[in-house]
């Protein structure tokens, strides 16, 4: 067997085994596409014969996705942002030191990382309203995904300032640059790219926050597309070419991101999650 | 003055003030809540006490109720199944995968990396994808098992008790298979060739090899994983949201659901916290496990 007929084998096998893997997401694409009879015709067809193009559109408008979309975005944008402000300079000590501090910071972190929401939603919401915080709703879910997520951000962003060398950033303290000065000209610079990937990482996370957008928020006009979605399906909902429409709508800009930065998203969760 | 000034810009405040800033955020949005939930445990808490901070204590009562409710032991045991059966799952399957991803052909990473667009998706997509799939009537799942003769009638996943929490589980296995496949693949990479060189010189089998050589060699990444995997699937929670609700009557609810639904469905909050006081304990419990076996990287 030539090394170059295994190596198509092996391609070929992997094509089919990914294909088995990725079935539901052509199920999603192609039942959005079938007409109502379609759907539920026995045997299922796979592929649809009058592609419905305009169910897009009729989703859109009907379900009024540019609210449930705008309203994600502002909560994962806020999220990432409050995040990132916090979460950069945080992993950057904790990647530079090496003390009994920092081991105990750390632990705290990783700890923090594990708490479930759907757990720690009960005294969240609780206190907010105490605090008058769940007057505004969406702000409210910004500070509990931010506290959700920050700790999985530190220890991402930290693997990444780990691999920035030191001995830059003291060369730039001998040639006269305060720490603010050699962090912000030097380090971060450095480790843009890193902090970057997480940073996606995290706001395709908060673009599909569930839990505290469905427990805190009850104001439809500033519910998230999630919360939307979750209205859609009812226990006897038929509407299944609608459903999936709009979750395509709302998952396809997620994969496209991915796929574009795939190979930098998977490097970047490898080296956090397991170092 | 000036020297507190230099401090921040230049000295040990610089990094203290780095860390302190989120250090505190994260204690008051996670530290102070993790209390909060202990108290509300020890109080009687409903709709009129909410936005009180004086309620009447009531020592263990909540504990005392919750074990003598019918339902607490059946969603325990639904829990380590669906606990169990996730990882069970989702580990054979990714280990499967990321071994025969490690045969390293042209284009192998790349495909790989592909796999992961179920773990980026949002939980409440993949949630409406399976509903549609497991669906009892048109469900493609249904029709494929049966024109491959596994099943003779259809199955009604998500109404049947004996197949909902089923449900959930083959959905969940799908979500995270991918995980496990890649931080798999990266135990695999670490694994010098070399040694299975020694080995297939010594007369080892590929299954010898298997079982002398990688699996000793991956114990910590596996036990990383396994760690994970606990507090990953303790976390689900919009699977079931989308998929059964807990229901039928409870046979697929799971804790970290029924935590939720007590306090956001039934307002009571003091079960709910209840509830998730004893599951957080669970949860730390793996993440030491977790933390442990992955410390001596951490520190690196």
């Amino acid at each position: 067997m030539s090394e170059q007929f295994r190596n198509r084998l092996m391609l070929v096998v992997a094509l089919v085994l990914a294909a088995i893997y990725l079935f539901p997401l052509y199920w999603m694409y192609i039942t959005a596409l079938k007409t109502g009879s379609a759907m539920f015709a026995t045997p299922p067809k796979f592929l649809p014969s009058e592609p419905q193009w305009g169910i897009y559109a009729d989703v859109w408008q009907s379900r009024n996705m540019g609210r449930y979309l705008w309203n994600s975005l502002v909560i994962a944008f806020g999220a990432v942002a409050l995040i990132s402000v916090l979460g950069v300079g945080c992993a950057y000590v904790l990647a530079r030191y090496r003390n009994i501090w920092v081991d105990v910071g750390l632990f705290l972190i990783l700890m923090l990382q594990v708490l479930p929401a759907s757990l720690m939603i009960t005294p969240i919401f609780v206190g907010f309203s105490q605090f008058g915080l769940l007057d505004t709703p969406r702000f409210a879910v910004i500070l509990a995904i931010a506290a959700k997520s920050m700790p999985f951000f530190v220890v991402l962003v930290r693997a990444t300032f780990m691999s920035v060398p030191m001995e830059l950033e003291e060369a730039a303290l001998v040639d006269g640059n305060s720490r603010i000065g050699a962090f912000f000209n030097i380090v971060l610079p450095l480790a843009r790219n890193g902090i970057l990937v997480s940073a996606i990482l995290i706001f395709m996370q908060a673009f599909g926050e569930f839990v505290y957008s469905k427990s805190m928020i009850q104001d439809i006009e500033l519910q998230p597309a999630s919360v939307g979605l979750n209205s859609f399906m009812g226990p006897n909902t038929n509407e299944w070419n609608n459903i999936m429409a709009y979750a395509t709508i709302y998952v396809t800009p997620i994969l496209a991101v991915f796929i574009l930065l795939q190979r930098r998203i998977v490097s970047g969760l490898t080296s956090g999650a397991l170092k | 003055m000036k020297r507190i000034l230099s401090s921040v810009t230049d000295g040990k405040g610089f990094d203290i003030g780095l860390v302190v800033l989120p250090l505190g955020f994260l204690f008051v949005m996670s530290g102070l809540p993790l209390v909060y939930n202990v108290v509300m445990s020890f109080q009687e808490v409903d709709m009129f006490s909410l936005g009180s901070f004086a309620r009447p204590f009531v020592g263990f009562r909540n504990y005392i109720d919750l074990f003598s409710q019918p339902e607490t032991r059946p969603i325990l045991f639904n829990t380590a199944l669906f606990v169990v059966a996730s990882i069970g799952g989702q580990f054979a399957i990714g280990f499967g995968l990321a071994l025969f991803f490690w045969t390293n052909f042209p284009g192998a990473s790349w495909l790989r990396g592909l796999f992961l667009v179920s773990w980026v998706m949002p939980g409440l997509v993949v949630g409406a994808i399976w509903n549609w799939i497991l669906s009892g009537d048109f469900g493609v799942l249904n029709f494929l098992l049966r024109e491959t003769g596994v099943i003779d009638g259809n199955i009604f996943w998500r109404s049947d008790p004996n197949y909902s929490l089923w449900a959930v589980i083959i959905a969940n296995i799908w979500l995270g298979t991918s995980f496990n496949m890649i931080l798999l693949s990266v135990g695999l990479s670490g694994i010098s060739k070399d040694l299975y060189e020694a080995a297939e010189l010594d007369g080892a089998n590929a299954l010898q090899r298997f079982w002398t050589i990688t699996l000793p060699m991956m114990r910590s990444t596996i036990g990383a994983i396994i760690a994970l995997g606990l507090i990953f699937t303790l976390q689900q929670f919009d699977l079931f949201a989308a998929i059964t609700s807990g229901g039928p009557n409870n046979t697929s609810n799971v804790t970290q659901y029924w935590a939720w639904d007590l306090s956001f469905r039934q307002y009571d909050f003091a079960k709910g916290a209840t509830i998730s006081v004893i599951m957080i304990v669970f949860v730390m419990f793996a993440s030491v496990v977790y933390v442990r076996s992955t410390r001596h990287e951490v520190r690196g």
